[in-house]
Parts: C-alpha cells; structure tokens; sequence
C-alpha cells in the first residue's frame, strides 16, 4: 500500500505539472482582465498543432517546438482578444465569458478546417520509465515538470522584477488607480492575453507530448484547467500552480478507493468544497 | 316474363357453373407467365443518406443485381420478385416514416439491411406488429433481446460474439491472465462477458477497468493494471483513449500482449505514435468471408473489388430471405421466412450454396439445403444472433498492419 500511495503521489505530480502551465495563463488573464477565459483550451490546441507543424515540417526538437507554440498561440490570443473579445469587455465579465466559449469553439474549428480531425503526435521518442525503488517515473515527465517550473518561475520573475511586471499587477489590483498613474490599461490588457496564450500554447505541446495532438485536446482538460485556477485562488499564479498539483495528487490518490471511472468527478468535489469553505481558495486571490 | 336480354342481367346457375369450372382448371394449370398473383414484394431500408451514407448504396446495388439474378432465373415458386428500396437518412424518425410506407403501401414480406442500431430498434416493433420480417446488420445486443417474436435475425456479431473472440484469441499461446481495459461504453459489460466466458472455458483469469475516456495520461490506471500482473491486455477503447493508453502502458515497460478492435488501432493511429509504441499489437475486426466464392459473387455484383462487410451482409441477407420463400409451406410472406429461415441456413447433411439461384433449384428437387454466404456461414440462433462470423485478425508489423488470418 505504502509504494502504491507513493505511486500516486508521483503520478499526481506529473498529472498536475501538465495542466499548471495552462492554468497560470488562464488565472493571470483572469486577474488582470477580470474575465475567465475559456479560449485557453483553443489556445492550447493551436500552440500543440503549431508545434507539430514545425515538428513534422522542419524536425525542430523540443525547444524549437515550446518556442513555435509559445510564439503562435500568443500571436493568436492576441488577435482573437482584439477582434472579439475586447468589444465585448463593457458588458460585463459574464458576457467575455460567454464570448470567450464562443471563440473557443471557433478557433478550434478552425483548426479542424485546416488539419482534420485525424489523431497526431510528434516525431519525438518516447521513453521508457525510469525506476526508482519501486516507484516509476516517467522521463518525459519529469522534463514536463521542469518545464513547467521553469516556466513559472519566469513569470512570477517577470511580474515581481520588471516595469512591465508591476504596471500589470497594478492593474490587477486597481485599474482605476493604475490609470491615474498613468499606466495604458490597452496594453497591460494586450501583453496580459499574449502571455496567456503563450502559456496555454506551452501546456499545449506537453499535453501533446504526454497524449496525442487533435483539435479537441485543449478541450478535454479546460475544466480541469478551471478547476485549477479555482482551487489556487483565481488570480493568483502560484495558486494556479499548487491548484494544479493538488488536483492532481487527488485525482491519482482517489483511484485508490474509487473506480477510474469516477475519477474526472474528484477535481469538482474538491472545487465545490473549496467554494464552501474558502472560496477565495488555497492561496487567496491576488497573492502575486 | 323471361326475354333474350335478360339472362345477361340475371344468368342461369348453370352457366356460372361453367365459367367457374373453367376459370379453377386454368388456375391449377402450370402456365408460365407470372401474371397470376402479381410479384412477390421485398423491401430494403437503407442509409442512403447520412452517417451511413458510404454503404447505402453499394448495398441497394447488390439487392437489386439479386433480385434481377434469381427472377432471370424463373423467380421464386414461379413468381416475380420485385424489390423497394427506401432510404432511412441514418435516423430512426426518418426510417419509421419509410418502414410504414414498405409495410403499409407497399405489402412487402421482408424488410431488409437495416444499419444503425437506433434504426433497427425503431422500425423492428413494426416489423413484428405486421408480420413483416427484418434482416439487419446492426450489432447492438439489446436488438435481438427484443421481443420480435421470430421475425428478426441479423448477420452482424454482436458486441458478445465479438468478446468472445476475443477471448479465445487472448488465450492462444498459453495465455493465463487477461486484463480487459475500456472506456464506458454501451457495450463495455456484454464485451466483458464474452472475454470471461473464452478466458474461462481456457482455464484463464480475467480482471477489468473502466476509464474515463477523457484524461490526458493514464499513469495510475496503468499501475492498477499491472500489479494484476497481466499477460495480455486487451483495449476496448476508441483510437484517441487507446492511443493515450498504449503510450502509456509502453512507458510502464509492459512487454506482453496487446489486443484491440480493428476501428481503434487503425493505420491512423499507427501513423501518430512512435513505432515501438504499437509494434506488435494484435488487432480483431469482424471480416468478410474473402476469398469465398459467394464473397466473389458479391464483388461482381458491386462491381468493387474488396466490398465493404455491410454489402456483403446486405447480399446474404436478401438471398436467405428468398432461399426461404422458396422453401415453401405457406403464402410468400413474412411468416414464412420466419418459418423457414433457419431451414435454409443451417443445419447437418445439406447442400451448401451460396446463393439464391442455385439453392432455388436445389429445394425446387426436394433437396434440403445450408446456405452459407459472403459474410460467414449464417447461422442463426433461436433469438436472431449470429452463431459464428468471420473474423479478422491482424498484427501491427513494421508499422504496417499485417494479416495474420481470417477465421
């Protein structure tokens, strides 16, 4: 039982590191334009499709495949914001929201028009686990993990350490107060939704990585990506990130007691039981 | 009272007696034309449109090249058949409005082709209502639990069957432990169940898990199924599951064998993983009878060279409906063939044939016959399954999915 647990906990980690990424960028475009995004799942499928296509076109390896992503899911977030979501912006959160599933079934779509609805995956290997006592762990993971750490660290550094950085956290805490000081709200909101289609798109390529590479992929793990989001504290990115591995953890424990078949409902018992009793969530909300 | 003209009004008994006489001797006589009762009418229900418009048509093609074989041939007991082909648009709202025009418009003994199971499942009550026989090529197993009464079979395994094999073939090789992975399906208990009945009767153990088809890795589910310490893994999921979950159990380090159903481990998954992913994998589909001679018959008749298990099925059942009308003992309608049905297409010491001409002759001589056709054998059991179909087994080598047998 004792390895079993250890397992799950190993599991869970690995699990949780994939749907991290993607949840940073939906609870930083969350904190600073007040909206949930769930274009974040179509924004992961064309960062993953990107990537197979500099992947299968030009042999580029993993790196060359989380910049392609990064770069075009961004690129792609930031058009659709601007042509869609950002009109919608004064009438109110609820309407971005919905607005915001809309776009998501379109820009997925889309990607459907112009690659089919066939299963992908990269030309990369696929390793064997490595053992560690009687513990398994996955390589490819592992290097998720890292990633996925890496990358966070870099935004949290961005956000603490540079202009840029503060001038978006001050309007995640008062945009009102931000104007006066004379930050362009236009932009924070343009770099915000870039960021966070980046985000979306590198959690993309690991979940490509990990599964297979088809326009509904972003699709199948958005709620769990909000879930997340909700269960860190929304608006907070090392929520997010501990939202994520605790969602995780729980999914893989639970397989312990409780059939596989069940398992996608563990991370909205955990949500509704965060709701009741500490809804602003694990780490509180603007904890940047 | 009586004058010339009235006997026209009013005629003698006598005389009526006379026509009648007439008109009895020449009906006894063997004349043969086939104006006498008028065709024998059939009626094939078939997706022309829709999710199965990619076998509609081929399948309506080869009923009609049937029908237009046996009645160049002398027809059935000296009548013409005649054939009605409706479209069911892949909708079982569609596809009622079209059996209640076959059945009540057009008179037919048999309804035939069915494809959808949502389809059979809607037009079957009027079926059996209406004494009207349906042949389908549905595979779902609540169809033939229906109380259809008889008039019902179908030459599609069900998911059972289908369990079944894969069972048996799991076993192969000296085989002990199988362990069956599926998402939530329809089909996911009756699959099982016919995995444990082979695995048992072989001496073999069985353990199962049911996955949510929606995650992103498998990791744990993985770990549950090899502490069960399988020797084969048999995946009843669809390709993107199942591709997840190969990759999964590949980087778990499992080496024994993988077994899957033919539309999932397909050519396109095969293409989207790395090789040593799948290499080696064994894949089960229910088969045509290739390279039989009716499984020819069918090819020239659709004029394709490999037809798909739905026309080839769509072939069998419209020559066992007419086998069994020829078999005769009744008027030319569905109770007849649900009479007959099994006369013609089973049974020990008969003359096999393959189709409906030659079989025609045979019971015409009195012989008794076992109609074994394109799709397999058709045989039926009391409820209207299939007792044995052809299967497909093949093996991923070299990227390339490689034919190992067809039995």
């Amino acid at each position: 039982m004792g390895a079993a647990l250890l397992q799950a906990l190993v599991n869970g980690l690995m699990t949780g590191a994939l749907i991290a990424l993607p949840a940073i960028g939906f609870t930083t475009i969350f904190a600073v334009l007040r909206y949930p995004s769930f274009a974040i799942a179509a924004y992961m499928t064309i960062g993953a499709f990107a990537a197979f296509y500099v992947n299968s076109r030009f042999g580029l390896g993993i790196f060359g495949l989380l910049l392609a992503a990064a770069v075009v899911a961004g690129a792609v977030g930031y058009v659709a914001e601007q042509l869609t979501l950002s009109p919608l912006r004064p009438a109110g959160a609820l309407t971005v929201a919905i607005g915001s599933i809309a776009l998501n079934i379109v820009l997925e779509n889309i990607v459907r028009f112009g690659f089919g609805n066939d299963l992908r995956g990269f030309a990369l290997p696929i390793y064997p686990d490595l053992r560690v006592g009687t513990t398994r762990v996955g390589a490819q993971q592992l290097q998720n993990l890292a990633f996925a750490v890496a990358v966070m660290a870099g935004t949290f550094a961005f956000l603490r350490f540079t202009r840029f950085g503060r001038a978006m956290r001050a309007v995640a805490d008062n945009a009102d107060l931000a104007r006066l000081k004379g930050i362009d709200p236009k932009r924070v909101a343009s770099v915000t939704v870039v960021l966070g289609g980046a985000m979306a798109g590198l959690g993309g390529v690991l979940l490509g990585l990990d599964s297979s590479i088809d326009p509904l992929m972003g699709y199948r793990v958005l709620l769990s990506v909000f879930a997340a989001a909700v269960l860190g504290g929304l608006g907070s990115i090392p929520g997010a990130v501990v939202g994520a591995l605790a969602i995780g953890i729980a999914e893989e424990l639970s397989l312990l007691v409780v059939p596989a078949t069940y398992r996608g409902a563990i991370a909205f018992f955990a949500i509704l039981l965060m709701l009741t009793f500490r809804p602003r969530g694990l780490l509180g909300e603007r904890a940047t | 009272m009586k004058t010339p003209h009235s006997r026209l009004i009013s005629p003698s008994r006598r005389s009526v007696l006379q026509v009648a006489a007439v008109a009895a001797a020449a009906s006894l006589a063997r004349v043969p034309a086939w104006a006498q009762a008028g065709p024998v009418r059939l009626g094939t229900l078939l997706p022309l449109t829709g999710a199965g418009g990619p076998y509609g048509p081929l399948m309506a093609k080869v009923a009609k090249a049937v029908i237009d074989e046996v009645n160049a041939a002398g027809g059935v007991r000296g009548r013409r058949l005649e054939l009605f082909v409706e479209d069911d648009q892949t909708s079982p709202e569609a596809a009622v409005r079209a059996a209640r025009k076959l059945i009540d418009v057009d008179k037919v003994a048999a309804i035939m082709g069915t494809w959808a199971s949502a389809v059979t499942t809607a037009v079957a009550p009027l079926c059996w209502e209406s004494k009207t026989f349906l042949t389908t090529t549905s595979g779902a197993d609540s169809i033939t639990l229906l109380p259809h009464q008889g008039y019902l079979v179908r030459t599609q395994p069900n998911t059972t069957l289908q369990g079944q094999k894969f069972g048996a073939f799991a076993m192969e090789g000296g085989t002990k432990r199988i362990f069956f992975i599926s998402p939530q399906t329809p089909f996911v208990k009756t699959q099982l169940d016919g995995i444990t009945t082979s695995a048992k009767k072989a001496g073999g153990e069985v353990s199962s898990l049911v996955y949510d088809d929606k995650r992103p890795s498998y990791r744990s589910e993985v770990d549950e199924i090899l502490r069960f310490n399988p020797d084969v893994i048999i995946f009843g999921g669809y390709t993107p599951d199942t591709t997840v979950m190969l990759k999964d159990i590949f980087r778990a380090g499992y080496k024994g064998k993988k077994i899957a159903f033919g539309y999932s481990v397909n050519q396109k998954l095969i293409e989207s993983v790395p090789a040593e992913v799948v290499e080696g994998t064994y894949t089960i589909s229910p088969s045509t009878a290739e390279g039989s001679n009716a499984y020819a018959r069918v090819a020239k008749l659709a004029g394709v060279t490999n037809p798909d298990p739905y026309t080839v099925q769509m072939y069998d059942q419209i020559n066992l409906v007419i086998l069994a009308l020829g078999a005769g003992g009744g008027d030319m309608d569905g109770t007849t063939i649900r009479s007959n049905i099994r006369n013609v297409s089973q049974g020990a010491n008969r003359t096999k044939v393959d189709n409906a001409v030659e079989g025609l002759k045979l019971l015409a001589s009195n012989k008794s016959i076992d109609y074994d056709g394109a799709s397999g054998p058709c045989d039926f059991t009391d409820i209207g399954d299939i007792i044995d179909s052809k299967f497909r087994y093949e093996q991923v080598k070299a990227g390339k999915l490689t034919l190992l047998k067809i039995g």
